[in-house]
Parts: structure tokens; sequence; C-alpha cells
């Protein structure tokens, strides 16, 4: 009879091992990764595997999901740490699978936060009803109102502008106008710009649809997909190596590539930056598309004064100057300094549009590409 | 009283296939060796295996020195039957050694006694000198004998041997019958011998059971010859 | 008299082998099945349009994929294959185990590296342009297209068909080629005729994984901008917010994935080939001479160079030039996790797939052949998609489990399961079931059955036969599906990604971390690092092969 069960209790007891295991790796990766702030001592838990991992100090702690992935962030949380003795605890993923996540562990997420690089995601948590206010007088005063929410669900961090980039040496900026202008005739084979899979393509398509009405939006963007020099492929990146490689002479893309082609370790690419030129199109008329990285408060958060408090720290000038400095990206906080780079560009007038819109007419967007073949 | 009872078995591989064994019955007294003569495919080898645990009749009973090892209620798993196997390509453990091989059914047996038993087949099947040898490394005639070594080291009730000599070079196979009826006499085993050689079980066998493939017109059923 | 029939053939096949099949096959299959209910659930007016305007051109697209990266990864696989067992030329002994090692490079990885490479920024570009003042006309190479990602998937996944039947052909065809050759075949007509039929088995099982990694790629298509079902089903997921469509979508791709299964457990049953006999010798492989030897070696070269020591070099070249800013402390960490996390969930594939193997040997009925089908069935759906499964299953373990917990004093509504590792390692474990179990299934399927029936004879118990005569006779395949599957976790990253717990971070998401945000260098330290882990794995299991 031994033998017989005996395959079975190997599993059975193999796998609650394996299940043990993991719960202590759960316990206590909490302190794996964080900076040198906290002391904790590393001993393993004599008690069962806690869900929330013990705070070092009596900080307390924060839990994020973000979207975010640069290095600046992770050095602001540790310095937060540092400062406030409160432990931030990260899940890094992509946008919609943190969405769906949050979705699915409903009342029982232990996120606070939800930090993603899209107006339009901060928008579709907000509909999916994860979020609540964020009711801070500091946050109120560090970031204007219209990088925010309207009903303060969620705040920005930084921006990125999409621009339109062109070759120094075969454009010169007087030629450059408005964005609707890339559709006329005048630009024929003479575009690059990335997939409009990609989600800063749709945003702008959405605002598009905002600000001119679809019609116009629509006949835009055929006019644009029928300029373009090649099939979209590659990201923004490429899209400026293309200008320069002279496959098009103007290119769509995020100022904050621009700024990190010309701060990269590659020589090449620092050429690339030297030989494109950065115009913010729209001026006399709608503003140029601005895109935000925001931060949104769970609706179930149970460290909701801690998670505040972080957003606060993130959008103090000290913080905004940092992310500013390390990613290229414009600061939601006036008093913040820009990099050199950034200022050089000087100021500019963006979109005057509620961020929410990206994520409604997101769907209209999709269509529309679809359907004038915009790849 | 019969030593082996093989009784009304009826045998197929799958639900719905015609039978491979059908009704079955047969007897052989202790010490006894029978052969099992037959075209291939007629079911000789399944015969073997049914007796050995490694199928399940559909049918029919099938006792041991009077214990029924397989009957409606009664399953008794192969490694509690007592019944050594020789079989068609010996199926020696690679990895073992012959000594190994040998013993590997022996585990029950204290040290001294493993030992003891292992020299004694190796005098047995004359291959004391091939103690560390890998299988491989021996020739068919050779490993023939590694493996019937390794069947009778337990000291089977019965031992069931699986066309023992196809694999043997003609010139081979004389010298071996004698000398496998040498050791099984020597043995005092029981023994069924399937073949599909008339020569080797007149040569072995002290009478033969022949078995006819059966087909749907057909019925099969197992007849005593000499 | 019928009746016994069933209660006898029962008693039989209810033991404890099943039973642990069983469960091992549950904890893999519910999420599976999840997904599968996707099937069931009623259609929406995106699925509508999905099915017309996307779903051709995505079919089409992964068929272009599929049938080109199959038909290349299966020529260049087979081809080195035999060359390396069959035939001696200058460094065979090196590329033997060497063409192994672009296993250890991650796809998505090789994709940017690749298409970096040959841009315009890229090192034979920059060359051509500053040291000989030539410039390519634009899309002279354009690695960002289908044919680019034909060639990476290929220069990646083509050591899956090389391992599977070199190991194949050195240890079972030596007497057929032997005799072939003796025969008066000529070298053409012993591949065509001996060795291909001979190594189908394996082939095909290289061929399977192969074409898995294809339809399940999500990086390398959505980086060159290759329509596939698989970013088919991210476009309706992440375009537009649909996680239903994106889903049913992924349950047809499974369903078309089983198909596939089974029409090739089909074919492959129609024929018997190469019985496992107890005695094998190895094959002696015939010196070839002057150009023949030359070009053979040259052949290897080039696989070599393209597949692995470019892309490498290259990433060496950047991690240097990156290694100050992008090196933290807490590579350790990332790397422990990384370790960590592929060795648990390694340990567990093998377990079960020991079990199902073993129990689909035992009891080999059409309904075991279907349950371990569907057991590895994860490894053709997109990480994302499993990571849905098993976050379903374990949220709802966790609310089942909550008056449990209770009990153990959490709060109300505490998710304990979804938080922790176990999580991830469960969906490691779906996603790569197919590896450890293809593994170990032609571990068993060399091994001849009258090895463990004689054992049983010898009067020991099914374990114990396990034991003593299987497992030491399995170690080769334990050890390639051992490492097949460790490499392949090591290498994972949308399960890690949505699965992981707070604070989780291995050398893949890293790496994902700065190529997404089109940091190329700075992956490449990271990068490296996975490679480098996923390398010293495979060398582990060419040495452990040797002795």
């Amino acid at each position: 009879m031994f033998t017989k069960r005996s395959p079975l209790t190997l599993v059975v007891s193999l796998m609650t091992a394996a299940t043990l295991l993991a719960g202590c790796g759960a316990g206590n990766a909490g302190q794996n990764n964080t900076g040198a702030a906290t002391p904790a001592p590393s001993t393993a838990p004599s008690t069962a595997p806690s869900t929330s991992p013990e705070p070092a100090k009596s900080g307390g702690e924060v839990n994020i999901y973000t979207a975010r992935h640069y290095d600046v962030d992770k050095e602001l949380h540790a310095a937060f740490t540092e400062q406030t003795g409160i432990k931030v605890n990260v899940v890094e993923g992509k946008a919609p699978e943190l969405i769906e996540r949050m979705k699915r562990e409903g009342a029982s997420t232990p996120a606070d936060l939800f930090i993603t690089v899209d107006g339009g995601i901060l928008n579709s948590a907000k509909t999916e009803q994860l979020l609540q206010p964020i009711a801070s007088e500091v946050i109120d005063k560090q970031v204007p109102a219209d990088l925010r929410d309207k009903d303060n669900n969620w705040i920005g961090l930084s921006s990125r502008a999409r621009v339109i980039i062109y070759a120094k040496d075969r454009v010169k900026p007087e030629q450059l106008s408005t964005y609707e202008d890339l559709a006329t005739d005048k630009w024929k084979g003479k575009i690059a710009v990335r997939s409009s899979e990609n989600l800063y393509n749709q945003s702008m398509l959405a605002s598009f649809i905002d600000v001119m009405g679809e019609k116009e939006a629509e006949a835009w963007a055929k006019g644009f997909a029928a300029n373009l020099a090649r099939k979209p492929e590659g990201g923004d990146r490429d899209q400026a190596k293309a200008v320069v490689a002279g496959v098009a002479d103007v290119a769509i893309m995020n100022t904050y590539y621009v700024g990190q082609l010309a701060a990269s370790e590659d020589a090449e690419e620092k050429k690339v930056a030297e030989q494109i030129g950065v115009f913010f199109p729209n001026q006399q008329t709608t503003g140029t598309h601005l895109n935000l990285s925001g931060a949104g408060l769970l609706k179930t958060s149970k460290n909701k004064e801690n998670a505040i408090k972080l957003l606060e720290f993130l959008t103090a000038a000290e913080a905004q100057t940092k992310i500013s400095a390390a990613n290229f990206e414009f600061p939601v906080n006036s008093e913040a300094k820009l990099p050199e780079l950034l200022t050089s560009w000087g100021t500019f007038k963006h979109q005057n549009i509620d961020f929410a819109k990206y994520g409604e007419l997101n769907p209209k967007a999709v269509e529309i590409a679809n359907k004038v073949g915009w790849e | 009283m019969s030593f082996v009872a093989v009784d009304g078995v009826t045998f197929r591989f799958a639900a719905g296939q015609s039978a491979v064994i059908e009704d079955l019955s047969f007897a052989m007294s202790r010490g006894e060796t029978v052969g099992v003569l037959g075209a291939s495919g007629s079911g000789k080898s399944t015969l073997l295996r049914l007796i050995a645990g490694l199928e399940m009749p559909e049918r029919g009973s099938i006792s041991i020195n009077g214990r029924v090892i397989v009957d409606e209620r009664v399953f008794v798993e192969p490694e509690k039957r007592g019944v050594g196997m020789v079989f068609q390509d010996y199926a020696l453990f690679p990895n073992m050694t012959v000594a190994d091989n040998i013993v590997f059914g022996l585990h029950k047996l204290k040290r001294e006694e493993r030992r003891l038993r292992l020299e004694e087949m190796l005098e047995l099947v004359q291959l004391s000198g091939y103690v560390r040898r890998y299988p491989h490394e021996l020739s068919g005639g050779q490993q023939q004998r590694v493996a019937l070594a390794r069947a009778l080291a337990p000291q089977p009730s019965v031992l069931l041997m699986d066309e023992p000599f196809s694999n043997l070079d003609a010139h081979l196979k004389a010298a071996i019958r004698s000398e496998l009826r040498q050791i099984l006499r020597q043995a005092g085993t029981t023994c069924l011998l399937v073949s599909h050689d008339e020569a080797d079980v007149d040569a072995i066998c002290d009478r033969s059971l022949h078995v006819r493939a059966v087909e749907a017109s057909d019925f099969g059923s197992a007849e005593f010859a000499r | 008299m019928k009746k016994s029939l069933l209660p006898r053939s029962a008693r039989r096949q209810i033991n404890g082998w099943t039973m642990a099949s069983v469960i091992g096959a549950a904890v893999v299959l519910l999420p599976i099945l999840y997904v599968l209910t996707g099937l069931f659930r009623p259609a929406n007016e995106n699925w509508d349009k999905v099915k017309q305007f996307l779903l051709t051109d995505y079919i089409l697209g992964s068929a272009k994929l599929v049938i080109f990266t199959g038909f290349f990864a299966t020529f260049i696989g087979v081809v080195l294959a035999w060359l390396v067992v069959g035939y001696s030329f200058p460094l065979r002994r090196f590329y033997k185990w060497a063409l192994v090692l672009p296993l250890a490079m991650p796809p998505y990885i090789a994709a940017y590296t690749y298409s970096s490479m040959t841009g315009y920024t890229g090192v034979i570009q920059a060359t051509l342009r500053n040291r000989f003042d030539l410039v390519l006309p634009p899309g002279t190479i354009d690695v960002m297209s289908d044919r680019g990602a034909i060639f990476v998937l290929t220069l990646c996944l083509f050591p899956y068909i090389f391992m599977l039947t070199r190991v194949f052909l050195e240890r079972q065809s030596a007497s057929f080629i032997e005799n072939a050759r003796l025969l008066g075949h000529k070298p053409l007509s012993v591949f065509f005729r001996v060795v291909l039929p001979l190594a189908r088995p394996a082939i095909m099982a290289g061929v399977m994984l192969v074409l898995f990694e294809v339809l399940s790629d999500f990086g390398v298509a959505n980086y060159f901008g290759v329509q596939t079902v698989s970013t088919a089903i991210f476009q309706t997921w992440f375009g537009m917010y649909d996680v239903q469509s994106a889903m049913k979508l992924a349950a047809w791709l499974m369903v078309a994935v089983l198909g596939l299964f089974m029409l090739e457990r089909l074919l492959r049953r129609s024929r018997r080939y190469a019985s496992p006999t107890s005695r094998s010798n190895p094959l002696k492989p015939q010196p070839l001479k002057g150009i023949a030897a030359w070009g053979a070696t040259l052949f290897c070269t080039l696989v070599f160079l393209l597949a692995f020591f470019f892309p490498i070099a290259q990433l060496v070249v950047w991690a240097i030039e990156t290694g100050g800013t992008v090196w933290r402390s807490d590579f350790l960490d990332l790397t422990v996790n990384t370790l960590k996390g592929a060795g648990l969930g390694t340990a567990i594939v093998l377990l079960i797939a020991i079990l199902s193997s073993r129990a689909a040997r035992m009891f080999d009925s059409p309904f075991m052949q279907a349950l371990t089908r569907l057991l590895s069935a994860g490894y053709a759906v997109p990480g994302a998609i499993v990571a849905i499964g098993v976050l379903a299953v374990f949220i709802a373990l966790d609310e089942w489990l909550a008056p449990f917990y209770g009990m153990l004093g959490k709060e109300e509504g505490a998710l304990v399961l979804s938080l922790s590792l176990a999580m991830l390692i469960t969906g490691y474990v779906i996603r790569f079931m197919a590896t450890g179990y293809g593994a170990l299934e032609a571990g068993y399927e060399k091994m001849p059955k009258a090895y463990s029936e004689a054992s049983r004879t010898l009067g020991r118990s099914s374990l114990a036969t396990f034991f003593r005569v299987e497992l030491p006779l399995l170690r080769g395949s334990l050890l390639s599906g051992f490492v097949l599957t460790f490499v392949e976790v090591v290498k994972e990253l949308p399960l890690t990604m949505l699965l992981r717990p707070f604070n989780y971070d291995t050398l893949s998401t890293r790496a994902y971390q700065y190529a997404t945000d089109e940091r190329v260098f700075d992956a490449a330290l990271p990068s490296l690092f996975l490679v480098l882990i996923g390398l010293i794995s495979v060398l582990f299991i060419l040495k452990a092969e040797r002795s």
C-alpha cells in the first residue's frame, strides 16, 4: 500500500513545500530591491508569510503598480524612503495588464497608486472605477489644474510633447507650421512615423478628433498616411534615424526621445540628434500635442496617506527637476529646473484638452487609423 | 494437481478488437518444461505476459501453485507473482553491469546471501569472468545467459521465456539449447517457453502446446502434442 | 461475463501514479481551461470587428511566419545535426556543442540587437559611412520586416531541432545508417532515405517546439511590426481595451495548436519508427575531405556567427559603453530572482512531466493522450494570456481560502497566494510544461518497455522500478528537459511582468525596461547577464551529456 500511495504523497508534499517556499519568498521580497535606506534584518520569518511586508521603520509602506520603468523613478522612491521611512513596493508592468490585474484583484488589491504614461490610460483606470480623488493642497499647488483629472482622480507627473522633427540640411523650419500641413501634398513621400498600433499615435489622433472633429481628423489621417515615406516601422528613435538617413524629411516623435538620442552613449546616435531640428507645431493655432505621465490613487488604497505623501514628494520641485534631467520629460511643477536641451527649445503652447478624451476617443482613433490604412 | 493452471482465459488488446487469445485453458505440473508453438501474431507472447501480470485477461483465471493470481476479483501485481521472465531481446539494464543485473531481483536477500546467489548463478551460466562487463560489451549468447541468470536468481516458481533464441546465430543456438536444457533441469524450474521454431521446443521441452491465431471463423484453441 | 472488464481495468488504472498525475494536471489545466472558456463566452461587437477586419491578415501573417521559420529552422537544424554526427571535419567537436548556444539568446533581444546593428546608426552602416564614405540606399538592409522576423526567429530557434536531432542520431541510428552505407547508398540518399525518416520523431519534437515559440512570440513580431495572431491578441487588448475578445482569440489559437498536436500524433502513430532496442552503439563519423570538409566548417561557422557570435559581440560592446550608468547594486538580486524563479519553476515542471509522461506510458488511452497534450498547450499561447488564466485561478483560490486565512489572523479579503511568488511559478509551469514534458516523453519513447517489465517480474514494485530502472535511464532526458525549460524561464518576460510579486525584478524585466524605452544600448548589460545564465546552463547539459 505504501508504495502505491507514495508518488501521490511525494507530489503533494513537494508542491506544498514549493508553495511555502514561494510564500516565504513573497514575504520578504519587499526587502530585496530597495536602496540603502532599510537596514531591515532579513532573517527568515518564522511565522507564516505575511501579505504586507513588515515595515522597516514606523513609516509604513506604499504599494505601486507602475507602467513607468525608469531608473530615475527607482532613485526617487529610494530617496522618498530615506526621507520618510515609508517603504515603496513596486510592481512594474504594461499599463493595460496592470489595469487587468487590479480589476481582477478587486477590493483586495494591494495597490495604492497606479502610475502610467498616457492620459488615456489614466482615464480608463478612472472609468473602470478603480480610482478616488486625491485630496492634497500641496499637490494642487504643485500641479496645474490642466494637468490633473477634473475630479482629481489622477494627477500628472511629467509630460512629453509630440513634435515634428526635420532634417536640418533639407528642411527649413519656416516650411513647417502645423500637423494639418503634414497631410497636404507638399509632404508626399517625405514623412516618417511609427505604427498606429502605438499608443502615442493613437492618443495624438484621439486629440485631433476632439480638436478638429471626427470628419476632419479622418481626412487628416488619410492625407497623412498617404504622405508616408515608408511603411511604419520601429520606434520613435528610428524615425529620427530615418530622417537623417534620408528616408524621409520630417517625422513625428516625442521630445524625450530627442533628448535621449542627444544624451546617448553611442556616438552615431549623438550625430543623429545633431542633424535634426525640433519644431513645435500649431503654435498659432491649437497647440502642440502633449501626453501625460501620471498617477491615480486607488479607491481601495490601504495606505492612502502614504500614497499622497509620495505624490507630493514626486511633484515637488526637487523630484521634478530630477525627472526632467534624467528623462528629458517636461516637469508639471513650474518651479522645477529644465535641462539645457529643453530650455533651448523655448516655451511652447500645448493643446488645451481634457486628457480623458485620449481614452474616450481611443477606439475611434484606432478605427480611423485602420480605415485610412495607417499601419 | 497442476502447478500452473490457466482456465478459460480470453484477451484482447482493445475493446472491439478481435480476441488475441480466446477461452484458453491448459495446465502444467511442477518442474515441467513446456514449449508454446505457433506462428507469429498467434498470441504466444501475450500468453506469457498474462501469466507474468504484464497484461490483464478479459476473462478467465490463472493460478500458480494453488494461489489464484488473477480472476474476476483478484489481480496480483507482477512483482508479487514470483514469476521469472526472459524477454525476447533480453531487456538487460544497459546502465548496470552483469553482476548488478543479476542481483537486481535479490533486493530482499541479505548482502552475503546475495553474493552467494550471484556466484551460484554465474557458475550456472558460466559467466564468472564477466561480472563487471556491461551488457553491450557481451555477445548475443552471453547476453542471453545473463538474462537467464537474472530471471532465475530470485528462484521464481515459474520461468517464462519469450523466443529466447531468436537473436542468436545458428551455430550458437545448438550449443545454447542443450546448455539451457541442462540449466533448467539443474535448477528444477517449471518453465514455459515460447518459440516459433519447433526444433527449439523439441530440444528442450518435455511437451509442447500449439497456439493458433484466432480468426473470425476459427475459434482459438490450444492442443497438446506429443 | 463482459461486466468483469470494467472493474478489472479500473482497478489497474487507479493507483498512486494516476492520482498524482491528475493533481499535477489539475494545477496546470485549470488556468488553461479558464482561457479556453473564452470560446463559449458571448461575442461582443469588437469580436465581430476583429473577425471581419483583422483576422485573415493576422492568420496569414502567423502562417507565413510559422511556415518559413519552421522550414528554415528545420533545414538548418537537421542538416547541422547530421553533419556533426555523421561526418568529421575541422572544428566539428566545437560546433557539436557551440551550435546549441543560441538557445540562450532571447529572440526579442536578438531582434533589437540585429535591428540596431543593421540600422542607420548601427555598426555596419556607420562603418561604411565613416570609413569608406559609402552610404547605403535606405532600405538596403531591412530587418524590420517579415523577412527580418523570420531571420531572427530561425536563428534563435533552430537549436531546438539541432539539439534533439543530434542526440537522437548519436544514440539511436548507428546500425541503420551503417547498414545503409554498407549497402552502397550515396550520402544524399543516406540522408533522405535513412536519416530523415529515422530521426523524424526527434525532428518533429523540435519542430513542434519551434512552431509553438513562433506562434506565441509577441516580442519579435511586435518589434518588427509583423502582424500575427499574437499581436492581434494584444491589439485587441491594449488597443481596444477588450480583454474578453483577446481571450477569445487566444482560446482559438490554443484550439488550433491542439489540433496541430493531434495531427502530428496521428501521423506519427500510423507509422512505426526505429523501435527502441536495448543495444545501440554510437555512430562513427565519416571523415570529410577537401572542399566538402571546408564547406561543412564554413556552413557551421556562418550559422554560429550569425546566430550567436555577432549579436553577443555587439551586446558586449554596448555593455562596455553603458556599463557605468546601467550597473547598479541590485544586479545580484536580479540574478538571484532569475535563478530562483527558473529553478523552482523548472523543478516543478519536471516533476509533473515525469508523473504525466509515465502515466501516459502506462495507460496509453486516447483520454490520456488528450490530457497530456492539453498539459503542453500553454507553450503555444502568449505568456500574457496564460497569465490572465493564472491570475483568475489564483484570485479565486484566495477568495476560496479566505476563511482559512482568517484563522491565521489575516485581515479580511487578504490576497496571499496571488501576491506570492507561487503565482508566478505556476505561470512558468503552465507556460513551459511542453519543454519538460516533451523531453521526458521522448526519453520514455526510446526506453523499451521491457526494462520496466523485467524489473516488475524481478519483484520490484512500480515505484521501485521507477527509481531503480527508469530514472537512471531517463537521466539524459531529464537533463535536457531541465536545461530547455530552465533557459526558457530565464528568458521569459510577459508572465513575469504580469504575475510577479512586489519588488520582484528579474534580468529579463530589467532588459525589457530599457528596450521598451528604445534604450537598446542600456539593455545590453542585463541582456548579457541573461544570456550568460542561459549559456552556463547549456554548457552544463553538454558537460553532463559527455560524462
